[in-house]
């Protein structure tokens, strides 16, 4: 029984759930508050775009699936559709960050950036599949923009964060 | 994917919901300076100014509110009186709103009541100014809240147009006398002079412009009596000098009209669409309130306030025009809410 309690507890995903409550509660309280130019940051998005960053597409698209499902829980979106776009997310960060000869920090940024503007467009857009009407407009690239501008800036930490967090579990031990 | 309605999702929302509730109450505690720092360098301006408005604002209202309260209960009694259905008679609960959504594409906010205050799904909820949204989804301990402005809206309102103030100008000649009486009508105000000749109306007893307006009672002038009573015939024009004209009661009741309201979204105003292009209705004015319509499958029951017209934009043909609304309501600073017990049909769910 310890055994399994400890295997879990060292489980990177188990890590990234951990994680993502913790990042989920900062989306709800002060980033829910602040609001720059009237657009909601979007820290769970920039999550999963790191977890690609950080461990490459197929962790990414899995840790993005988590991420996502752990959004939704908390929203009234059908549940499913923030988790296949933020897999599509961490996918797409990966994949980009493996055509980057020799990454620095800045291509994080860069990449970190186009990941989650492509995550806000990608929302509503699946949101309108789902049957959700009058939110596919102009504003989504606005929102785009702002939220990739200020996941550009936290991309850098958040990298390092989910690296620690999805970090195999014999380099734990 | 969602499948609304499921057991198992809602089940396992209200589950992480129960996990997450401490940790983000906790995250709320920790990160309030943070948040307070932010509000106050890019809002104070904003908080200085809404303040110096409030302050006139309940300055103006003080006065009216007395007169208001009356009005509606004698509103209330009429209504009660004839069976018709009263604000009045619908529990309600009252709730705080304590978050809004983090999405940028839904306008919901969640409150701190739930189905242990007999919420359901459906239930309109309103604030002090007027209707604010309706329930989309119950908890134990709370329910989220879709705004008028959510596009997923739709909601069944009254327009009620606000008669245009008309001016009618009337010349009779009075039998048996060489002056003739013009009698001057608007909306509000009868001003009676004593013009050269000349009559414009030989209809006996039809005075043009009394149904239009809205006072009962029309009163010449003093200095008017320049016409002897006797001499003045019954049933003419300007036969009754010396006394009042009585306009029959119901003659100056505002006209109504219904259409649908639709959220647009964070960004954009609520729009009425459906309003039919009738001629006893007229041109929709701006500033002409929007009440909820009421009914067996509405969402909301009669009477709510809404808003006013903000912006009437015509359309050719035989397409009504679609009204922009300025919500009674300011949605961005919500803080105590009223939840009517008061489940339409519509979202009723039938069980086999």
């Amino acid at each position: 029984m310890i055994e399994r309690v400890l295997w879990l507890a060292e489980n990177r995903y188990a890590r990234l759930v951990l994680v993502g409550l913790m990042v989920l509660s900062l989306q709800t309280t002060v980033f829910n508050d602040m609001r720059p130019f009237g657009v909601c940051l979007q820290v769970m998005v920039l999550l999963a775009a790191s977890s690609g960053l950080a461990r490459g597409s197929d962790v990414g698209a899995i840790a993005g699936f988590i991420i996502g499902l752990m959004y939704d829980l908390v929203l009234t979106t059908p549940l499913g559709l923030c988790a296949a776009v933020f897999a599509i997310v961490g996918y797409l960060a990966g994949v980009g960050q493996s055509l980057v000869y020799e990454p620095t920090w800045w291509t994080r940024m860069l990449l970190g950036s186009i990941a989650s503007a492509i995550g806000m467009i990608l929302l509503p857009i699946a949101s309108t599949i789902t049957g959700a009407t009058g939110i596919l407009n102009t504003r989504v690239l606005f929102v785009a923009l702002i939220v990739g501008l200020f996941n550009a800036v936290m991309s850098v930490p958040a990298e390092r964060l989910c690296r620690w967090a999805l970090t195999e579990q014999a380099a734990v031990r | 994917m969602d499948l609304r309605g499921s057991s198992v999702i809602n089940f396992t929302r209200s589950a992480f919901g129960v996990v997450f509730r401490p940790i983000e109450s906790a995250t709320k505690v920790i990160t309030r300076p943070v948040g307070n720092a932010w509000n106050g360098i890019t809002h104070y301006n904003d908080v200085v100014e809404e303040n110096h408005r409030l302050n006139d604002l309940v300055a103006f209202s003080e006065g009216s509110t007395i007169s208001a309260i009356a009005s509606v209960r004698e509103a209330q009694e009429l209504l009660s009186l004839n069976g018709l259905p009263t604000l009045a008679g619908i529990a309600s609960c009252t709730a705080q709103v304590v978050g809004q959504s983090p999405s940028n594409f839904a306008q919901t906010v969640e409150i701190n009541r739930g189905s242990e205050c007999g919420l359901k799904v459906g239930m309109p909820v309103l604030n002090a100014a007027g209707m604010i949204g309706k329930i989309t989804d119950v908890y134990n301990k709370r329910s989220v809240v879709m705004l008028l402005t959510d596009p997923g809206y739709s909601l069944a309102v009254k327009v009620v147009n606000i008669p245009a103030p008309t001016t009618t100008t009337t010349t009779t000649t009075l039998p048996g006398s060489p002056v003739a009486v013009t009698t001057t009508t608007t909306s509000t105000t009868t001003t009676t002079t004593l013009p050269r000749v000349t009559t414009t109306t030989g209809i006996p007893g039809f005075v043009p412009g009394v149904t239009i307006a809205t006072s009962s009672t029309l009163t010449p002038l003093s200095g008017v009596s320049t016409v002897p009573a006797g001499d003045a015939t019954p049933n003419q024009s300007g036969g009754s000098t010396g006394s009042e004209i009585t306009v029959p009661p119901g003659l100056d009741v505002p006209l109504r009209e219904t259409g649908a309201l639709e959220g647009r979204g964070i960004s954009r105003t609520p729009i009425v669409r459906f309003v039919e292009n009738q001629p006893r209705f007229g041109a929709v004015r701006i500033g002409s309130p929007i009440i909820s319509a009421g009914g067996a499958t509405s969402l909301a029951p009669p009477d709510i306030v809404i808003g006013t017209v903000s912006r009437v934009v015509n359309r050719t043909g035989t397409l009504g025009p679609i009204l922009e609304v300025t919500l009674a309501a300011n949605l961005k600073n919500l803080n105590f809410v009223r939840i009517l017990l008061y489940q339409p049909s519509s979202e009723r769910v039938v069980t086999p």
